[in-house]
């Protein structure tokens, strides 16, 4: 239904809209929601359980959870509002949202403002102890962007031509440098994965998808020939192929992270009785390797629950994406689906030594309030997307 | 062409090809999930518990050493060391001169061991928590304070030669601090926890203990006050005397209960280190030495017991004696004695006891003295204890038997001999003396470790009739005056026995020894004393009598032991014309 106008964003309850209002409830797609409500109240548990021994302050420890639990608070109606949000408002205004979230990137930059974590300066410090790294929403802004580049000539049926390949390209360029400039490999990679996977459905001619995908790898062996990454870069990611060769490091965390999994075995320790969890062996658990208290506590029937749910998320965003019914509502879901589906797969991945360690949260789960938020932002416009495909559909 | 592609985006194909797509991805992820999990995950958790887990140790707290009389002789107590985390420490000058000011320490030393990138060094070792509270009052960052327990002995060298003492590592190193070690130190208990990487213990990880069971109290048979008495007497006349050790042994013959057990010089087991190694052992039980003429006690009691001899009986005694291949001698150049058997305890006659042996044989003369305790056992099963030596029937040459009759060619320690005269004092029988009255459990159940047997040696007439004589010897006519106590009647026999020196293998010095009991007619208490070789005095009933008196006259006061009021029947000691 295009009978929405810009002033509807802020729509006030009036006779003719709340029938529009109830079947917003029933078109949401609640197999989503309730997975996505499970996660993060299964996360929430990993993150008190993981914050106990180290994450209290002033001999209380709940603290910790209780800040994670106002950020999920927070984010939940982030989600509504995206959810809400009308296509052609949203269209109109990318260009100042994406201007809006590469000038907050950076904001890291300024002294006495950004926080360096784990080696990457890309956070900003907030008062009250929580921290914002813009970048996490620079990913949506970068996807809204793309799609709306990708998708202009949508309505015409004809595909996106080189040039507007090419613009796209150039934003996305931008923030992947930022990334690398601020040391955070983490989203530079979701980024690119990004990229691809919004221009590879775009329609664009496969070349680009095979050029990108070729520039990726061959850059990625150029760099380390060439020195380019630091070096904590390199052993974050060869540390997954030999885990012994370094103790202290990433290493340590890849061996660390896989003893406390498998200590786990089939039913785990308990919540809050993981040795390994408590004990803290394993380095950001409550963020990070957030997947190891799972393993460790929940046992091998908790892990897989939480697999199962958050591939249960991935398919059905991928269904909301086949299922738009334009192809920005399709790109954009596609590159929701992508952003969810690498971090999920490279955080509990890299947890299980089987993908390289980059700094990257598990959606829902790991304590972080940017990731929080962007998540169900993300979860929201997934929501936004369907409802206009149910809404336009005979 | 991609047009279509889009418009196809719907079909059921698409869809269950991307689930399939995503059940792959997840597939894979599962099967490593079971592989850590199902397959790996009892080595790993092996590994992990390997790394975490530390067992400590839970000290048992050590039972006391009780007197008699429940006075503390040892006790553990609360201690406090002092530690530092350098780290912590931003002016260690400044903490080590407050330090300094409550330790009494020197601040420059101080002040090195809290300078450095060290976290955990030892500051001062086995406070008083008083001392430490003061400390921290200091209110000193990176100073830490770490529990621990202290031996001490309230009572100094009280004793100490009986207690012992214990290490830096509080066990037992000497006396019955060692020889009651298991007992005393009781079990340790264990705790299992899980420790994380920094140390600290996880908090929700399983986490066993087992307590730790105290060590049992130890209640002797020492009296604190008589012991008290002996060590001061003793040390007084070895510093007299110029004698190299002197003992004392307190014994109540009824019991056989060692009320006082004293040797000089001793030692104070709160601070061992300035002792000689000598001083730390009990001399009353490890040295031995060739009794002498206290023995001849045992020669009369066996000849009167078996009905051979009575005090009366006369003994005529040449100047000189020829026994084998030797010829023997009195103390002093004598032409021929006239003497009753009192006489020849009174004078301490040696070649009198050979002649007065003689009337048994060396058979039955060497079951009387097996029976008396002679290379026997105490069976106080003290650490470091001498049995003494009894040489063996079949290897006795021909002088041993004349020698032994006065008391060379076999050697005592202090307790053993004073067994002998407890035993004539409890009318013949002879009761293994005890030093532990009471193990007393932490449960409370009491045990009485050593095994109290009673012999009789003699018969209670014989005994009774060795006491009159012995009475001689403390009376003016004997060798012994310096004994006698106003008011009590006093039984002994002085020993002046030539000192087999173990540094040379020589005969060098002499042994003094007075060994008494009172009151002589219904005896309560025997105190031995032997001084080892004295310089200024020489005599048995010269330097060990005095010693007797004084700590006989402190024990029957302690014990409230009234005077029997009976008087001593005077026996001839002479017979005849010869006088």
């Amino acid at each position: 239904m295009s009978n929405w106008q810009l002033t509807d964003l802020m729509q006030r309850p009036s006779a003719p809209q709340r029938e529009q209002g109830s079947t917003y409830w029933r078109d949401l797609d609640w197999v989503l929601l309730i997975a996505a409500a499970c996660v993060t109240l299964y996360g929430a548990l990993l993150v008190w359980s993981g914050s106990l021994a180290n994450y209290t302050s002033g001999g209380d420890t709940t603290s910790f959870v209780k800040k994670h639990l106002i950020t999920v608070l927070a984010s939940i109606p982030m989600g509504y509002v995206a959810s809400r949000l009308n296509h052609r408002w949203l269209r109109a205004y990318t260009p100042y949202l994406y201007a809006i979230c590469l000038a907050f990137m950076l904001a890291p930059f300024i002294p006495h403002l950004g926080a360096r974590i784990a080696g990457a300066r890309a956070w900003v410090s907030l008062p009250g102890g929580f921290t914002l790294q813009p970048s996490e929403f620079m990913t949506i802004a970068l996807i809204l962007a793309m799609s709306a580049v990708l998708s202009e000539k949508r309505d015409i049926e004809s595909e996106p031509n080189n040039r507007d390949v090419r613009l796209a390209l150039l934003l996305a360029v931008i923030p992947l440098l930022i990334d690398l400039a601020q040391n955070d490999t983490g989203t530079s990679l979701i980024m690119a994965t990004v990229v691809v996977a919004v221009i590879a459905v775009s329609g664009a001619k496969r070349s680009w998808v095979v050029g990108l995908l070729a520039l990726g790898i061959g850059g990625g062996l150029l760099a380390a020939r060439l020195h380019l990454l630091k070096t904590h870069q390199i052993a974050r990611l060869t540390s997954f192929v030999n885990p012994g060769s370094d103790t202290t490091g990433s290493a340590y965390n890849a061996l660390q992270a896989r003893i406390a999994i498998g200590g786990g075995q089939v039913t785990g320790y308990g919540l809050f009785h993981g040795p390994q969890t408590q004990g803290h062996f394993v380095p950001v658990n409550v963020s990070d390797f957030v997947f190891t208290v799972s393993g460790e506590e929940m046992g091998f029937l908790g892990s897989i629950l939480l697999l199962i749910l958050l591939a249960v998320i991935v398919w059905r965003a991928l269904l909301i994406a086949f299922r738009a019914d334009d192809l920005y509502g399709r790109l954009v879901a596609t590159g929701i689906t992508a952003w969810f589906a690498f971090q999920i797969f490279e955080n509990i991945g890299m947890t299980m030594g089987i993908m390289p360690i980059t700094g990257i949260p598990l959606p829902l789960v790991s304590a972080g309030g940017t990731s929080m938020m962007a998540t169900w932002i993300g979860i929201g416009l997934l929501m936004n997307i369907r409802l206009h495909a149910v809404r336009s559909a005979p | 062409m991609r047009n279509e592609w889009i418009r196809l985006s719907d079909s059921r194909k698409r869809t269950s090809f991307l689930l399939a797509g995503i059940i792959a991805v997840l597939s894979i992820y599962a099967v490593r999930l079971i592989q850590l999990q199902v397959f790996q995950g009892s080595a790993l958790s092996a590994q992990a518990t390997h790394e975490r887990q530390r067992t400590i140790e839970l000290p048992a707290i050590r039972g006391s050493i009780v007197d008699a009389n429940n006075q503390p002789l040892a006790v553990t107590v609360d201690a406090v060391n002092v530690t530092a985390d350098q780290t912590l420490i931003t002016n260690p000058q400044a903490e080590a001169q407050q330090l300094a000011g409550v330790l009494g320490a020197d601040p420059a030393a101080l002040a090195t061991r809290l300078t450095g990138r060290r976290r955990f060094i030892y500051v001062a070792k086995a406070l008083t928590p008083q001392t430490w509270s003061q400390i921290a009052t200091l209110n000193l960052p990176g100073i830490v304070k770490e529990s621990t327990t202290k031996r001490v002995y309230p009572n100094g060298d009280l004793a100490a030669n009986v207690v012992g003492f214990v290490g830096s590592d509080g066990k037992g190193l000497g006396g019955l601090e060692y020889g009651l070690q298991p007992l005393l130190a009781g079990t340790n208990g264990t705790q299992t926890f899980q420790r994380g990487p920094g140390g600290g213990a996880i908090p929700t990880a399983p986490n066993t203990k087992v307590a730790a069971i105290p060590g049992s109290t130890v209640k002797l048979t020492i009296n604190s006050d008589i012991q008290y008495a002996a060590q001061q007497a003793i040390a007084a006349e070895v510093a007299t005397t110029k004698a190299t050790s002197g003992t004392v042994v307190v014994m109540d013959p009824t019991t056989g209960k060692v009320l006082a057990l004293a040797t000089a010089p001793t030692f104070d087991p709160n601070n061992v280190g300035a002792s000689s190694a000598g001083d730390r052992g009990n001399r009353a039980l490890s040295d031995v030495y060739e009794p002498g003429s206290t023995a001849k006690t045992m020669t009369a009691a066996a000849v009167i017991n078996q009905g051979l001899a009575n005090p009366y009986t006369p003994i005529t005694i040449p100047g000189t004696l020829k026994r084998g291949n030797k010829v023997f001698h009195d103390d002093v150049a004598h032409g021929t004695w006239h003497l009753t058997l009192t006489g020849m305890m009174a004078k301490s006659s040696n070649l009198g006891a050979i002649l007065t042996s003689e009337r048994i044989g060396p058979r039955i003369f060497d079951s009387y003295l097996q029976k008396f305790g002679m290379g026997q056992p105490t069976g106080l099963n003290f650490p470091g204890e001498s049995t003494g030596k009894l040489p063996s029937l079949n290897s006795w040459s021909s002088t041993t038997f004349p020698t032994l009759a006065f008391g060379q060619g076999m050697n005592v320690n202090t307790v053993q001999a004073a067994s002998v005269y407890a035993t004539i004092a409890n009318n013949g029988t002879r009761i293994t003396p005890t030093l532990v009255d009471q193990i007393v459990a932490p449960d409370g159940t009491i045990t009485h470790p050593n095994t109290v047997t009673s012999t009789q040696v003699v018969t209670p007439k014989t005994a009774k009739t060795v006491r009159l004589m012995l009475e001689t010897v403390v009376s003016n006519r004997g060798t012994a005056p310096l004994a006698q106590i106003p008011g009590y009647r006093v039984a002994g026999k002085t020993g002046t026995a030539q000192y087999a020196d173990p540094k040379c293998g020589c005969y060098r010095g002499v042994v003094a020894s007075f060994i008494g009991m009172a009151p002589a007619d219904a005896p309560r208490l025997v105190v031995a004393v032997t001084l080892v070789k004295p310089r200024n005095g020489h005599f048995g009933g010269q330097v060990a009598a005095p010693v007797f008196k004084q700590v006989m006259i402190s024990a029957l006061q302690t014990l409230h032991i009234p005077p029997t009021g009976t008087t001593a029947p005077q026996l001839p000691t002479t017979f005849g014309a010869g006088g």
